[in-house]
Order: C-alpha cells, then structure tokens, then sequence
C-alpha cells in the first residue's frame, strides 16, 4: 500500500477507535434526555419577596424585645415590604440613646431615620439583593437534601442565571410525580406557639373576649377539624402567640412513626440548645394547649401534660405516604420562601420507552432505504458510500458520549436527519465523477476532479445548514437543544467520512492497479 | 443506472409562472393565519397544560369533560393520542390569564376524585410509586421477615420495583392478574398486594404545563432563533457569493418556512419547540440547496466568462438536476420513515420536513435562481443608469 493511502487510513481507524472507546459501552455513555428515559422536568420561581418579608418582620419583632430587655418600651411597628423597610413608634419619654445603640449593636443592615414619634429602619444598599441571594441560595440547598432523601439518582438541580430567581429541577425515571413535586413545594415551616384562646368554629366567636381583633402580641390560625376516622368536619380557629416556642429550625431529626392505634405520625427530636428552651417552657405552662403550625395551618392543639424535653410527636390524620413525606422534609430543612411552579414537564417511562422503540424503528428503516438506494444506484462507489456513513453514525454517537451530549428525541430525530443530508455529500461527489467520467477523463483523474471540485461546494453547502444549528443551539432548550447537538455533529462528521473516508476506499481499490478501465459507479 | 440523463430544460423560462403560484400559495397561506383561524400554537407558546393519560378501559369523554369542569381554567381540549386501543387521552386546559403555578397537579387530582372513587387510602398501582409500595410492605411485613423497617425496605425494595417496572413498560396495570408475571414477588406479598393494592382508573404517562412567563420567554427564543439564522445565511451567501444571490438564497427560505406554516395551519397542527427546531431543520437544508446550484453557477461563470447569466443558470440547475432529486430522495426517505415510524410526540416535526423537503427541493430550482436573476439584473440597469447619469455630468 502507498504510503499516503496507510497514514489516511491509520487516521480513520484512529477516529473510529476514539470513538468507539468513548462510547463505549453505550448504556453507560449515551445519556438519555428526560424525554426518553421517562422523568420530571420542573422550572421554579423562588417568591424571595417572601424572605424580604420575613426578614422584615424579624427584625421589627426582635427590636421591640431587645428594647423590652433593656427597659425600653416602645409602641406598634409596621413594615413595609415594597420599600424594604419598617416603622416603630417611639413615645415622647423614651430613652433615645438606649434605643440607638441597640440598634447600632443589632440592626447593622438597616439605616435608622430617627422622627419625633416614630422612627425609620430602611435596609442598607444591597441588603434586599443579598438577602434575595441568599434565599435561593438556601432553596437550592434545601431542595437538594429532599431529593437526596427521597432517593432519586442523578438529578439537576441549578440555578438559572447567576442572580436568577429561577430553579431548574431535572429528576430521571420518577414513577410518581406528583408526590415528588409536592415534597419539593412544600414550604414546611414548622412552628410551635403558645395558644390565647379556642378552638373556636369561627373567627368572631373566637375573638368575643377581645372586642374582635386579636391583641397585638397574637394572631388568629386555623386548621382542619377532623373526626375520629380522619374525615373533615370543618375548621377550628385559634388565637395563637406571634412569637413562636420554637420552630423547624430547631429540629435535630424527625421520622415517621405510628400511635398506639397504628395511625401513622412523625417523631421529632429536638437540638439540645432547643431542647432546654422547650423544656423549661412545658414545664411552667402544664395544662396549657400548644398549636403545632405547618405552614400556617393549624395541624394539632394538644394541651401540655408534662415538661416535655427533646422530644415530641406531630399529628394530623396521615397516610403513610404523607408521614413519610413530613418526616423527610423536615428533616430536610424548611424552605426559607414559598416556590411557584412556571414550568412542567413529566414523561412517563412508558411514553419514553415507546418513542425510543419508535425512533429507533424509523431510523433502522431509513437507514437501510438509503444504504439499499445507494448501493442500486451507484453500486460499488454506494458501497463506499455505505462504509462512509457507517463509520459517520460511530462518529456522530462516539462525540456525543464524548461531549456527554445528552440524546432526545428530536435528538433522534437529528441522527435520521444526518443519514439522510450525509449522503448528500457522497451523492455530490459521485455526480461529479460521473460527470467527468461523460466528458471522457480517465477513471483517476475524474475521481481527482470529482473531489476537488465538489469538496467547495460541500462546505459551503454544510456551513450554512451549521448556521441554523447553531442558532438554534444558542436559543433552544432540553429537548431541542439536542436537536441542535446531533445536527452540529452530524455535519463535522459528514465532512470528515465524505470526503476522507470515501476518497481514502476509492485510493485502496485503485491501488496497485495501473491503468483502471472502468469504475463501478 | 441513471434517473435523469442529460437534461436541456430552460427552468427559467417558466420563472414567471412559477414565482406566480408560489405567491398565490403564500399569500392565501398568510390569508388563512391572520384572516382565518391561523396558526395552532400550542402550549409551549401561549402557555398551558397539558396531560397525557392512559386508561384502564375505554375512557367516557363526556365523563371526563365534567370532571374538568371543576376546574377554573377554561374549557379543556379532549384529544384521542396514538392507536385507539391504547386507550390513551390528551387533556389541555389554558391556564388562567396572566397566572403561574401547577396546574397538572389539580388535573390529576380532580380525576383521582372522580373516577377512582371506591378506592380510598389504598395503594394505586396505577399511579403511585415504588417508595410508597416499599414503606407499605416493610409496615406490614407479609413474608414474615421480622426485620425492622430499614431492613424490610431493603427486603422488599426489589419487589416494589419489579412492580413498577411493568407498569414504565406497559403504562398501565389493567388487571391484578398481571402481577402473576412478575418473577420477583414472593407469593405472599403476591397476595398482599392483590389484597390490599387497588387498581386505579388511569396513569399518567405525561404532563406538560407551561406558563406564561415561560412561554413568552419561549417564543422569543424561538423567533430570535429563526431571525437570526435567516440574517446569519444572508450574510454567508452575501460573503461567498454576491449580494444577489444571497437575496435568491434568502427568499427561497422565506418561500419555504412561509409555505410550511401555510401548511401547518391549513393541517391545523400544533406549533411547538420541537416544530421550530424542525422550521430550523429545513431552512438548513432549503440554503443546502440553493448553495448546491449557485456554487455550479460560480463555477460555471469563470468558465464560460460574458454568457448570458440566465443561460448559465439554466444550465447549471440542468447540471446539478440529479443531485437534487437524488438527495431530496434520500432525504425524503429517512423523513418518510420518521412520519411513518417515528410516533405521535414526533409527527408534526416529521411533517415539517416532509413539506420542507418537497418545498425545498422546489424552491431551489424555481425561486433561488430567478430571484438571484432578477436582482442581479436589477442591480446592473441601476449601475448602467448611474453610469450614463456621470457621463452626462462630465
């Protein structure tokens, strides 16, 4: 063999190697799109308006206790979250000096504008953006550890954009959506308050022994009120404490469990930090009820029996399933603000199963029409042609796993595309050489011409289909993004086998022949 | 063996027929979107929900219709999905104006509600999961095991799965009997799950929901995607070639994307991402195309120097005849197999492709070459007249 033929084909064979060794073995390396493999595709909104609130809220609240403790009192505050910040009323004979320098020691984040009776804390500059940061910082996490809890190989959990308000969840082959997409949303705040009055069946009813509104230090709750067999028989309204005892932060550990009648139900233990404050606060309010709150909703109102240390027990009619889900989300950690669902998409495994069945059918089918086309049309040169996009779909699968490229069904769609436009190439040289043949050239040197000539119009004709790949590559998304992949790759690869590959078979069989008569094409 | 011989066939001759269909086509396309019902945009674009749910039986649409009416989203779209016998359905509520959140969720539940009433607590074999079936059985330990619940999950996690594998392959558990095909259960737990499990109505094989911030960020990208690529072709024929034939390049890309979505909307199929991404698919292959010609007309150009460009582009589409039918051939071959083959979540992107190709193929002949002619011709009796103009002034 000529030497220039041996290095073109030890270069092929190195191409086919590579890969060949990327991909294989292809169950391991080929990654399967959501759309095939079956799974949940989920775009969050985190509502960081929530934290701001909150953090707001706090903070007015830990400042009329800071100054209580140092014999400060002061009157009502009220915040205002649009603008970042919260007011509270300052009586004419208080200690301003005192006051400004808890503040100064405890509120380092907001700047103080000091009235005559009331009195401004606004957030410093960038306060709110770090605070927003921080939030989704804190969802991503916590949406990490449910998933891990739960169980669920290889998920996605990312932020879009760096400053990004938007989580995209990816979770591979869930059977059962649903409840995993509610363990996700569920804030699960946990908080256990001291109850004022009720239950009561209504609002008024509750609220008679104080002239209708709830006192400044309380509020008004509710929750289902339920029978003995669980059903719903209506809502109980409580007056609960603003401040809570302690809430799910507080929370060492929690596990479904079950009561002496089998009704399943979570188990918590407290830390230990926590553990001392519950208990020395059962122990002073025997026979008081407390409210256990998930959420804002009342869930049970048990009355305190004994001091209860490190311990406790949550119930509220669950199912198993819906213990189990309790349980692990508080173990996981509240989420520091609510989440609202912009965007869904859950494939079934067995939808998935069935496009890949089918797309397979319709690209094994096309394929063989094509390769039998070629081979009647321009018979052994179709055979090369053949060869060539053979080694072209290795290529094309071998950079895929290379790439970890992840196959969807248009992504499918794109290698059936690719067999298609890749013979092209071959089809555009092999006319040429036809041509040139008619025009009475020798057999080597319409092959010569054939390549040359066809090889500029081949990029120019690929280059511009590479074009629309990449836009859409730069726009699309998931699914169509690995349209766009196959689509690139399938081009590079084209070229390579069309005019490499196909010119380096023609040297082999023309080699050590000198004077070739005719050519099979 | 040869399909098409040496071909004389003055294509350009039949240019003002031609171009005279093409608008005739386009324009009552372009009538029929904004005049008529246009285009069916589908969920990824004006937002909504959508799910796929396959049914024990044969499913009671009026049924079905009632049970949606609890919901505060509009009239729901009923649609049979694949082969009648499967028994499958595609539900698609729009969403309420202007408001994100789950929408698939109430869907589901509304059904649950609705159709698989006697079933109560009990585990649903058609649309819970492996988790759930696990902690059930390590709870109620019907081998016997003694272990404790990490151990019984450890036990009989094999079980639960094996259980739900059937159903990702099948869809859906039609019958209890069909757990006497899993190998993996022990007879107890066999029976156990005979006992106690039920047998819901439906499983859902699918759920869209977009909303509409989503789906205005969607569609953005998508025109983006389109615009821009038709303008990046522009330019890339324009440096390659000339002004005139990247124009001719260009309007036969518009010809063709614009033909297409007159048959998408005549069809009244749903528009998509994936159908873009098809759009984009075709206007790769239509410039794929045209390049093909105009490349032998370059060539043709330097060879045959002062020869009529109408001629040389006659004979350059001629010479390049059997490389376009041969390559829309092939290519119409695996796009066949697509539309025949490829399944219903693929079939309206398999249909784009089908047009394109036919509409490509056209377009390159008749529409590329003739407006590359006609600018081209435009081009130079603008320069003659800019010429006389300067000698009169001299």
């Amino acid at each position: 063999m000529e030497k220039k033929v041996l290095w073109r084909v030890i270069v092929i064979v190195a191409v086919v190697a590579a890969a060949v060794w990327s991909l294989w073995p292809p169950s391991e390396k080929i990654h399967w799109g959501l759309d095939l493999e079956g799974g949940v595709h989920l775009v969050l909104q985190v509502q960081t308006d929530d934290a701001i609130k909150a953090e707001l809220d706090d903070a007015a609240q830990r400042l009329v206790s800071f100054a209580a403790d140092e014999g400060i009192d002061l009157g009502t505050t009220e915040v205002n979250a649009e603008s970042f910040r919260f007011s509270v009323e300052v009586p004419a004979n208080t200690d301003r000096e005192g006051l400004d320098e808890i503040i100064g020691r405890s509120f380092p984040d907001y700047d103080v504008t000091r009235g005559g009776t009331s009195w401004i804390l606004a957030f410093k500059p960038n306060i709110e953006r770090l605070i927003r940061d921080q939030t989704v910082r804190q969802v991503l996490e916590t949406i990490n550890n449910r998933v891990d809890e739960f169980g669920v190989a290889e998920p996605v959990i990312q932020r879009q954009g760096i400053e990004g308000e938007r989580i995209l969840i990816q979770l591979p082959g869930v059977d059962d959506p649903e409840r995993v997409k509610r363990i996700i949303k569920s804030t699960a705040f946990l908080e256990f308050k001291e109850v004022m009055a009720g239950p009561a069946p209504d609002r008024p009813s509750l609220l008679t022994g104080y002239a209708g509104l709830p006192p400044s230090d309380g509020e008004v709750m509710s929750g289902n009120r339920t029978g003995y067999s669980g059903e719903v028989l209506g809502r109980s309204y409580y007056l609960v404490k603003k401040s809570s005892i302690i809430t799910g932060r507080d929370l060492r550990s929690a596990r479904r469990s079950q009561d002496e009648y089998g009704a399943p139900n979570v188990q918590f233990d407290l830390v230990p930090s926590a553990a001392d404050k519950f208990g020395s606060y059962t122990s002073s309010h025997i026979g008081i009820p407390m409210a256990i709150v998930l959420d804002g909703n009342v869930m049970s109102a048990p009355t305190i029996r004994a001091k209860i240390t490190d311990s406790g027990v949550i119930e509220g009619n669950y199912s198993v399933e819906e213990a189990e889900d309790l349980a692990l989300i508080l173990r996981a950690g509240a989420l520091p603000a609510s989440m609202i669902y912009l965007e869904e998409r859950t494939v079934g495994p067995s939808l998935g199963h069935d496009s890949v069945v089918r797309g397979v059918r319709a690209a094994v089918s096309g394929l063989i029409a094509v390769m039998l086309f070629m081979v009647v049309y321009y018979k052994r040169s179709g055979l090369n042609a053949n060869v060539a996009l053979m080694i072209n779909l290795i290529i094309l699968m071998g950079a895929m796993a290379y790439f970890g490229a992840t196959l969807t069904l248009p992504g499918i769609a794109g290698v059936i595309l690719t067999i298609g436009m890749a013979v092209d190439a071959n089809v555009l040289i092999f006319e040429r050489i036809r041509e040139e043949l008619r025009v009475g050239k020798t057999v080597r040197s319409a092959i010569e011409t054939g390549f040359s000539r066809a090889f500029g119009t081949i990029l120019d004709a690929n280059l511009t289909t590479l074009i629309a790949a990449l836009f859409l590559f730069q726009f699309g998304t998931g699914p169509v993004k690995g349209f766009a992949v196959t689509l690139s790759i399938g081009i590079f690869a084209s070229v390579f086998t069309a005019v490499f590959v196909s010119r380096t078979i023609y040297m082999i069989m023309l080699a050590g022949r000198d004077r070739v008569q005719a050519l099979s094409i | 063996m040869r399909i098409i011989g040496d071909t004389n066939i003055p294509f350009l001759s039949y240019r003002k027929i031609a171009l005279s269909l093409s608008l005739i086509i386009i324009i009552a396309g372009l009538a029929y979107q904004f005049l008529g019902p246009g285009l069916n945009l589908g969920i990824d674009f004006v937002g909504g929900t959508q799910v796929t749910i396959k049914f024990r039986g044969e499913p009671d649409l009026d049924q079905l219709r009632d049970s949606m009416a609890g919901l505060d989203v509009g009239t729901p779209t009923l649609q049979r999905f694949d082969e009648a016998e499967k028994h499958e359905i595609l539900i698609r509520v729009e969403n309420p104006e202007g408001e994100e959140g789950d929408f698939t969720g109430p869907i589901i539940e509304l059904l649950n509600r609705d159709l698989n009433t006697g079933i109560g607590d009990a585990f649903d074999l058609n649309t819970q999961g492996a988790h759930s079936l696990t902690d059930l059985l390590a709870i109620d330990d019907p081998d016997g095991t003694g272990l404790d619940e990490e151990g019984g999950a450890e036990h009989y996690g094999p079980m639960a799965e094996a259980v739900l594998s059937f159903r990702k392959e099948n869809g859906i558990y039609t019958s209890m009997d069909q757990l006497d095909t899993i190998d993996e259960l022990s007879d107890p737990v066999r029976v156990f799950i005979k006992g106690n499990a039920a047998l819901g109505e439906f499983a859902l094989l699918g759920a869209e929901s977009v909303g509409p911030a989503v789906g205005a960020d969607l569609k953005s990208k998508a025109q983006a995607a389109i615009g821009f690529s038709l303008v990046g072709m522009l330019i890339y024929i324009w440096l390659r070639f000339q002004l005139p034939f990247g124009v001719g390049a260009v309007a036969a890309l518009f010809h063709d994307v614009l033909i297409t979505l007159a048959a998408l909307a005549v069809t009244g199929r749903e528009i998509n991402l994936p159908t873009v991404a098809a759009l984009l698919a075709l206007v790769g292959y239509s410039v794929n195309d045209s390049v093909v010609v105009f490349d032998r007309v370059r060539e043709n150009l330097k060879l045959h120097r002062g020869e009529d460009l109408e001629q040389l582009m006659n004979t350059s589409i001629n010479q390049t005849l059997s490389r376009t039918f041969i390559t829309s051939g092939t290519t119409l071959m695996v796009v066949l197999s697509l539309y025949f083959f490829g399944g219903d979540v693929i079939n309206t992107f398999a249909f784009v492709l089908l047009i394109g190709v036919i509409v490509g193929t056209y377009s390159s002949i008749f529409v590329a070459s003739p407006v590359a002619l006609g600018m081209h011709r435009m081009l130079a009796s603008y320069r003659d007249k800019k010429r006389k103009k300067g000698r009169r002034r001299r």
